[in-house]
């Protein structure tokens, strides 16, 4: 009976059901099914690349950032961008860049990652930093502000010294590699604190990975974010070389409640995760929530909404020693406008999100 | 009140401003900080009586701010909460029956009180105006007794139901109706023991551990319905608090039923034959439990004691113990401990989403007072006008169905399988999947929710089609 | 029992920031088969120094703990049941960290 329980597995265990021939090695979320090493990786690459081709992301010739954090999503995304653009001939020009917040000890070790990256994929490399772009790393900043509210900094800065770096390296569109849990985690966190309508814009934003070219969400959606356990089982398979520690400066009792949560459920019932987003995308949200419109920040022709844009205020508050300013919602402030500012504030936040980081 | 401390309130109060207008001595920020740290002194709203911290010594941590509040300023400010849903969304009129859906737990037995308290004071001013104009209200009590599927001996649930039969009736004049109704009355023709036996092998046919309690609260709901119809009543009252609706927030969310959520989670939900309406939609469980403990309010002891820890839970909005439901409610536990407020905005985040045509008292029903009612209900933003009056709903939990469900499943437009008219949710967590067991399925559910299914189904092809198109030209005007 | 366990991740900063670790597992008194669940338990006092409860909860690991065994989802050989042998390679891999 011991024999019988154990042979199985030894003698090759239950076959891939798509290519019936190898051992299985792992079950697909969406639909249980279990596949071999090769055909997950073929059915994970082809998956993003049908994402691609759905909502017609890329054109030829275009120069593509990869905004590359030298974690594994990043990582992931890096390898099978290079992969599928060699593959399918997509005739793009792939570029890393980088964001360097000047956190000890954490961003400092991942750069290195990232600057592995660079050699093991050919993808030329371009760093951009808070200190040359504002004058403050976030060490500098925590230690004026604090651990309270210095995500707000670091997603808000990170998110147009990303926009910055890819006009540095003339890209026209920036990718970045967020996954199915992120999201399902935003679409939670949300409605912990209060916020349905944030969703949608943070879906354009995530999810068109390009600032000049927002376009409405495909149907195909739900294909659009890999689960979290195939990134990592990918990465793992294909060895690549990733960097994994969190953020020193993350804080957030609820956030780390969510996250397990989510873990807990996707346990439990594999699909709910996708189920989540699925949930956030059919929130009935009136439609006066529109997106804001655009224009350029007075002060430094940044993409923005308000006279000056977010990082420019926050910075502002920085430099005079006020760094309160910019932050939380406006209540108070003025009660005619609070409205709009509520509107305005909650779309610059949104643009803040960057790689699960969510500020609060 | 608990939002004044709080980073989980950013946008606004966790009370909506008419209901700080009612309460409009509620204590200012620098009230509670002062009237709070002292642990003494007096109530911070009366600011005459000794506030409940002082009096009783059992209080937990979350009951913090409550206990701020003398216990008559408490009383007052819960009771006025309940107050001002019901009239504000026009929940109760003097020609309703109200049919009272009760647990033995703390949140019915509250609305059961208030209600009561609601009655007894229109009598008063029926009798004071000596015209017979307004009518009092009726309110009947419906106890859910659910035997066939749970754990709990039948003498035990015998028990239980004189106990809740004795709490009903020492609360008249005016006289209750006490209605027992066995889970398994959804069978309508079906003799007393073959439907017993129908509904557990119903149950059992469900494999999923969440399925199986969504399909209990299902059938909880339509046993309800039955028995409110066939009596006449006008209205169903739940005591559904905050805790757990923000519970059914998460956790629908999680389901992914994200588009039905809103219809669930309003005051008033008349998608039913009778309406459904939650007056407690503002109180939270700790509120309840508070005021149980301080007023005496009897609960049942035999269902909370016989209840406790077996699967099976007495509350309509059940306390889950397994599955999604109970991962559930426990991330809502730890995320209360960590802010007591976060239920309530989680609760208003729901809030923000755009209620469903159905989401309020129909028209139809009373015409006096119709144009207060609608000044009222404007006040609260629902669009009375919305025409979109030709929802299709799930055939299980009645939820209504957007279109992408139907697009998903291109079945529909050939033949009618039972599993095209229902929702995803359902038909994962609580359908069979292979299609001789789906036969089975459907032949054990009670006709009226296959019938719900055939009309959904066939008649409304045409209305699908419309709705369809509809949201192909919303989606391209939204294009921008 | 001979084997070869990895960690991945950021689990590894558990155990002194070694990845690899190849270690011999002795078999209980009268157990003639070592399973994931007996591993686990070894894992969890001999290899994790420190905040075990990042690698560990109940007796499973922590959801968001991927488990490969000789590359393959322990999912797919009966989680806690999964029956070891001589030589096998077991990988733990968190998925929490970073983005």
């Amino acid at each position: 009976m011991e024999n019988g329980d154990t042979k199985p597995r030894r003698a090759g265990g239950r076959l891939c059901c798509l290519c019936n021939n190898r051992r299985a090695a792992l079950k697909r979320p969406k639909t249980l099914e279990q596949i071999c090493r090769e055909c997950f990786y073929e059915v994970f690459e082809e998956e993003i690349h049908q994402v691609i081709v759905d909502n017609q992301l890329f054109k030829p010739g275009e120069r593509i950032g990869i905004g590359a954090s030298g974690g594994k999503d990043s990582t992931v995304l890096a390898y099978v961008l290079s992969e599928l653009n060699r593959r399918h001939n997509y005739g793009l020009d792939l570029f890393l860049l980088s964001v360097d917040e000047g956190i000890t000890g954490y961003r400092d070790d991942s750069l290195e990652t990232v600057k592995r990256n660079e050699v093991q994929y050919g993808l030329p490399l371009k760093i951009v930093s808070y200190k040359d772009l504002y004058g403050w790393t976030m060490d500098e900043i925590v230690k004026m502000i604090g651990l309270k509210n210095n995500c707000t900094f670091c997603g808000v800065f990170r998110r147009q010294a990303l926009d910055r770096g890819a006009a540095l390296l003339k890209v026209d569109k920036l990718v970045t590699g967020h996954n199915a849990d992120d999201i399902a985690e935003t679409v939670l966190l949300n409605i912990l604190r209060g916020d349905v309508a944030r969703y949608e814009l943070l879906l354009e934003i995530e999810q068109m990975y390009c600032n000049y070219n927002r376009r409405r969400r495909a149907n195909s959606e739900m294909q659009t974010f890999q689960n979290l356990n195939l990134i990592c089982t990918y990465a793992y398979f294909k060895r690549l070389d990733y960097f994994s520690t969190e953020c020193i400066y993350s804080p957030n009792a609820y956030r780390g409640f969510a996250r397990e949560f989510i873990k807990d459920l996707e346990r439990m019932r594999p699909r709910a995760i996708l189920d989540i987003i699925k949930s956030g995308e059919d929130f009935r949200i009136a439609t006066t929530t529109k997106m804001p419109e655009q224009g350029n920040c007075a002060r430094c022709g940044y993409i923005s909404s308000q006279k000056w844009c977010k990082a420019c205020v926050l910075l502002e508050g920085l430099n005079r020693g006020l760094p309160k300013i910019g932050i939380g919602r406006s209540r108070g402030i003025d009660n005619d406008h609070q409205k709009e500012m509520k509107r305005s504030n909650g779309s610059k936040n949104i643009e803040s999100k960057q790689c699960g980081t969510l500020d609060f | 009140m608990a939002c004044n401390s709080s980073s989980g309130c950013q946008s606004g109060g966790c009370y909506k401003n008419e209901e700080d207008s009612l309460r409009d001595q509620t204590p200012t920020p620098t009230a509670t900080g002062t009237g709070g740290g002292g642990g003494g002194g007096v109530c911070i709203k009366c600011k005459t009586n000794p506030p409940i911290s002082t009096t009783s010594t059992s209080s937990s941590p979350l009951d913090a701010d409550n206990s701020r509040f003398c216990f008559d300023c408490f009383r007052s400010n819960l009771y006025g909460k309940f107050r001002l849903a019901v009239t504000s969304h026009a929940m109760i009129s003097p020609s309703d029956n109200v049919l009272l859906a009760v647990s033995g737990g703390p949140a019915s037995r509250v609305t059961l009180q208030f209600v009561h308290e609601m009655q007894v004071r229109a009598q008063k001013n029926l009798d004071a105006s000596r015209e017979k104009a307004l009518p009092v209200f009726g309110v009947g009590v419906a106890f859910v007794e659910e035997s066939c599927v749970s754990s709990v001996s039948s003498d035990q649930v015998d028990r239980a139901v004189e106990e809740m039969r004795v709490i009903t009736s020492n609360l008249s004049p005016p006289m209750k109706q006490f209605h027992v109704v066995p889970i398994q009355n959804v069978y309508a023709s079906d003799p007393p023991e073959d439907a017993k036996d129908r509904f557990r092998k119903l149950l059992d046919a469900v494999t999923d551990a969440t399925g199986k309690e969504d399909l209990l609260l299902h059938m909880r709901m339509l046993a309800l319905q039955k028995v409110a119809s066939e009596n006449g009543y006008s209205r169903l009252v739940l005591g559904s608090c905050t805790s757990r609706i923000a519970c059914h927030v998460i956790a629908a969310t999680v389901k992914g039923q994200g588009y039905s959520l809103s219809a669930d989670i309003q005051y008033v939900d008349s998608r039913w034959q009778v309406p459904v309406v939650l007056p407690l939609r503002d109180c939270t469980e700790q509120e309840l439990n508070l005021l149980c403990r301080l007023d005496g309010l009897v609960l049942n002891g035999t269902l909370l004691s016989s209840w406790q820890g077996s699967l099976k839970t007495p509350q309509l909005c059940m306390n889950p113990t397994s599955g999604i439901n109970g991962l559930v409610s426990s991330f809502v536990t730890l995320l209360k401990e960590e802010n007591p407020s976060r239920e309530c905005t989680i609760v208003r985040t729901a809030g923000k989403l755009t209620p469903f045509h159905f989401n309020r008292v129909p028209e139809t029903n009373d015409c006096n007072g119709s144009s207060a009612t609608l000044r009222r209900l404007k006040k609260y933003n629902l669009n009375t006008k919305e025409s979109l009056s030709s929802e299709l709903f799930c055939p299980i939990c009645n939820s209504p169905l957007q279109s992408s469900d139907f697009l998903g499943s291109p079945k529909i437009t050939k033949s009618v399988s039972f599993d095209a008219a229902c929702c995803s949710s359902c038909r994962f967590q609580i359908l069979p999947k292979d299609p001789s067991s789906l036969e089975l399925f459907s032949l054990l559910l009670p006709q009226q929710v296959v019938g719900r299914a055939k009309n959904d189904s066939c008649g409304n092809l045409n209305l699908l089609r419309e709705r369809i198109q509809d949201c192909l030209l919303s989606d391209s005007e939204d294009e921008t | 029992m001979k084997l070869t366990i990895e960690f991945g991740g950021g689990l590894e900063l558990l155990c002194d920031s070694v990845k690899i670790h190849k270690v011999n597992v002795e078999l209980k008194n009268g157990e003639k088969k070592l399973t994931m669940k007996d591993l686990l338990a070894w894992v969890g006092s001999n290899l994790i120094k420190e905040r075990p409860e990042m690698f560990m909860k109940g007796d499973s690991v922590r959801p968001g703990v991927l488990v490969l065994v000789n590359d393959c989802d322990w999912e797919l050989s009966g989680q806690l049941d999964t029956t070891l042998e001589d030589e096998d390679v077991v990988v733990f891999i968190s998925t929490l960290h970073g983005g």
